[in-house]
């Protein structure tokens, strides 16, 4: 029986634009470089999207980065980007 | 026999039961994730095909329709469920 885990389905994403959810209403969007099972991620061209509610009005905020290492516990989610 | 060998708890089973199966996965911030299991491992990390986006429950309508494949965060997940 070898079925492919998760993270083997990851493997996939490498060198591949990602998009992660991570804890605290933020996201990243970049290239994913490597992980590892904690998955904690490298990413390259990374673009860190803040959102916040402010005066009942939702707001964004980027910060970009050439390389940005993220500790794996703020992950919750990995995906590939959608075009919109 | 001992005690880990040909000895697959209910739990087990059922999580390699639902593999292909279109699943609910809720994770701590409250969002749902509706979509189909393509696979899972022993620390609860997911993969999902098609998988769309609620909070809380899909009555409460669809945030996002993800197009790849969606891998969620074992630590993350509060429960699945067969949808």
């Amino acid at each position: 029986m070898s079925i492919e885990t998760p993270l083997d389905l990851l493997k996939l994403n490498l060198d591949e634009k990602v998009f992660v959810k991570l804890r605290g209403a933020r996201e990243m969007t970049g290239t994913l470089q490597a992980f590892d099972t904690h998955c904690n991620i490298v990413l390259s061209n990374a673009t860190e999207t803040i959102y916040e509610l402010l005066e009942g009005e939702l707001k964004s905020n980027t910060k970009s980065s050439d390389m940005v290492f993220v500790r794996g516990d703020s992950v919750t989610l990995i995906t590939t980007p959608s075009e919109d | 026999m001992s005690a880990n060998e040909s000895k697959t708890t209910a739990s087990a089973q059922f999580l390699s039961n639902i593999i292909g199966q279109s699943v609910v996965v809720k994770v701590h911030n409250g969002m749902l994730y509706k979509g189909v299991l393509e696979s899972i491992d022993g620390f609860m990390n997911i993969a999902l095909n098609k998988a769309t986006e609620h909070y809380e429950s899909d009555e409460n309508g669809l945030l996002h329709r993800y197009d790849g494949d969606v891998f969620v965060r074992g630590t993350q997940v509060l429960y699945i469920s067969e949808a």
